[in-house]
């Protein structure tokens, strides 16, 4: 990471399409693992059955 | 037997051998706890399809349905989960949690093996891929411990993954890193909705999401893994 980190510039961007996709993909995920960490509380307290 | 119930799963196992191969290779090669516990847990994964497609065409036998239970259904994502940990966490914590993993992974598997199962479940009347649970388990106590090593695996994985993610794409380097672990936040992810929508009863969701987790795990750690020129993107 540190070498990885000189490397960075403050003005780099990523190419345009990943400069969109990236932070949608990001917050995609952030909300998909909100969703399972409630239905894994869920489980646990019984409210569903299975595994 | 269901044949598409049965090969999916197989494919799974296929997959997720051949991919703990190329990790095990790597470690070999670089050595790093993250790679050896990403190989452990790929080759619990195709254990756990080896599980569910010998399933598919003989029904469940308890040490089959135990050997799934415990690595296809509890310890996957935790130890895949832990690798993260020390890919990204301070050696001492990584260290300390990696204890608490195998204590918790050894008392699961004493209380898998040592459970009570119903025998009426054991065998395979009906197959639609959405009776995969732990319901076979009859002795109290063991799968309330599931979730618990769910939570933790998903919540590293998968976190780790995005955390990964906001790193890279905040100093806007290693692209090919980023493009990585979104495949491999997402192919993490799958499984945990697979097992979910299988609880309500959709048939196969389980087999296929296993499947595309496998795939785009092992895409993600071939493109995490392999630099690419970004200004040809």
């Amino acid at each position: 990471m540190t070498d990885d980190n000189r490397r960075a510039s403050k003005g780099r961007r990523y190419p345009k399409l990943y400069e969109k996709l990236v932070p949608i993909a990001l917050v995609v995920i952030l909300v998909a693992i909100a969703v399972l960490l409630i239905v894994a509380v869920a489980v646990a307290l019984g409210l569903f059955t299975g595994n | 037997m269901n044949i598409v119930l049965t090969l999916l799963p197989f494919a799974s196992c296929i997959i997720s051998f051949v991919f703990a191969f190329l990790v095990f290779k790597r470690y070999l090669a670089r050595r790093g706890p993250h790679l050896l516990l990403w190989g452990i847990g790929m080759v619990m994964y195709g254990i756990g399809g080896f599980c569910e497609a010998f399933y598919g065409i003989f029904g469940w036998n308890p040490l089959v349905f135990r050997l799934w239970y415990l690595f296809g259904a509890m310890l996957v994502a935790a130890w895949l989960g832990q690798g993260t940990v020390y890919l990204l966490a301070k050696r001492k914590w990584a260290n300390i949690l990696m204890i608490i993993l195998g204590v918790a992974s050894v008392y699961g598997a004493i209380r898998v093996f040592g459970a009570q199962l119903d025998p009426t479940m054991m065998s395979s009347s009906l197959h639609t891929g959405s009776e995969l649970s732990g319901r076979a388990i009859t002795s109290g106590g063991v799968r309330i411990l599931t979730p618990f090593f769910n939570l933790y695996g998903t919540v590293t994985l998968v976190g780790g993954a995005a955390y990964s993610i906001w790193i890279f794409w905040r100093k806007r380097i290693l692209l090919h890193r980023v493009i990585g672990n979104i495949f491999i936040a997402i192919g993490a992810l799958l499984p945990a909705f697979g097992g979910t929508f299988s609880r309500f009863g959709i048939g196969g969701a389980l087999y296929i999401s296993e499947l595309l987790g496998a795939i785009l795990l092992f895409i993600g750690f071939i493109r995490a893994t392999t630099p690419m020129d970004e200004s040809r993107e």
